[in-house]
């Protein structure tokens, strides 16, 4: 059986990751529509972004808009594959079809 | 507006609900969860095709429509309106149906910023400078001209500057539903165009408006297959 990436395999992070994977390849998103999306508090949200960022799985970068401080937060390439790689193994372990073709 | 930064979430581990940081309870549990997180957050971040196409949908067949009402062919006025009252009718629709546009888009897309963001403000500038160096040649030929011709040169030239910028979103962001209906806004536009002054603004209204009101449909109804879970 495949390993489960331990960053990806928990609830709230794979939430988390899951939304992001649905921005366009080169999208962020400020923090606060994040954490509306996903319904969960800042601290919350943090603490789970912070071990994303840890892993090199999301990407955060503060900007201004205008004279406000923005956070954006975004997948990075190795957290879509990550994530892509995560689905991939779920899915093969739901349908093990195509390994039980091979002799 | 903005969250807490990054560095004093330290302070906040204690609010941590511990059970969010256990595992999906099986792999069916996991791949629901992913499929539901995704497509709500699609769902929030893409606006309802409907509300971006229609209001231009109805601004062309209502405006339009008028317009021929009042200007018919051979200098007729089929239903006797003031003659301020088309043109009039259709800028406030056209104005209004941006206004929808612009209200949607930032709502849905005002926090996402990146590659898709700038796509969106450089196809913004591409319609803005677009037309005011196209109008401002127009400006100059049109006053020389008797009202139909100039009324034909008009519309024929906005409405084919809107058939080919569809047609470049279309390709910016590979959107078929906005590719056809550029390629089908610039076909109308020449079947117009040679029919000629006083029928333009009939065929606008009714292929052209109807146009969009369908192409509204089917970009919902691919919209809604996407966002499936």
């Amino acid at each position: 059986m495949t390993e489960l990436d331990p960053v990806i395999h928990a609830q709230a992070r794979l939430r988390v990751v899951a939304s992001l994977s649905a921005l366009n390849v080169g999208d962020k998103i400020a923090f606060p529509r994040l954490q509306e999306l996903l319904a969960m508090t800042a601290g919350n949200l943090s603490v789970h972004l912070r071990k994303l960022e840890d892993a090199g799985y999301v990407e955060i970068s503060k900007t201004h808009r205008g004279r406000t401080p923005a956070t954006l937060v975004g997948l990075s390439r190795r957290g879509r594959l990550a994530f892509e790689e995560y689905t991939e193994a779920i899915r093969a372990l739901l349908d093990p079809a195509p390994s039980k073709e091979q002799p | 507006m903005t969250g807490p930064p990054i560095s004093t979430l330290c302070r906040k581990v204690v609010c941590v609900d511990p059970d969010d940081d256990s595992p999906p309870t099986d792999a069916a549990a996991a791949l629901r969860l992913i499929q539901d997180q995704r497509s709500a957050t699609a769902r929030r971040l893409d606006p309802d095709a409907r509300l971006l196409y229609w209001p231009w949908g109805v601004a062309w067949l209502v405006g339009f429509g008028l317009f021929f009402l009042r200007f018919a062919p051979g200098d007729r006025a089929l239903v006797p309106l003031p003659s301020w009252l088309p043109l009039t009718v259709l800028f406030v629709l056209l104005a209004a149906a941006g206004t929808v546009q612009a209200v949607v888009s930032v709502r849905a897309y005002g926090q996402v910023s990146g590659d898709s963001a700038r796509r969106g403000q450089w196809y913004g500038y591409a319609w803005a400078l677009g037309s005011v160096s196209v109008y401002a040649g127009l400006g100059r030929i049109s006053e020389h001209l008797p009202h139909d011709l100039a009324a034909l040169l008009w519309s024929a030239t906005a409405v084919g500057l809107t058939g080919a910028l569809h047609m470049a979103g279309g390709a910016v962001w590979l959107d078929q539903d906005l590719f056809r209906l550029g390629l089908w806004i610039s076909v109308i536009n020449l079947v117009g165009a040679f029919a000629g002054p006083g029928w333009h603004p009939l065929v606008v209204a009714v292929a052209g408006g109807g146009g969009i009101l369908v192409a509204g449909a089917l970009a919902r109804r691919r919209q809604r297959q996407r966002q499936q879970p």
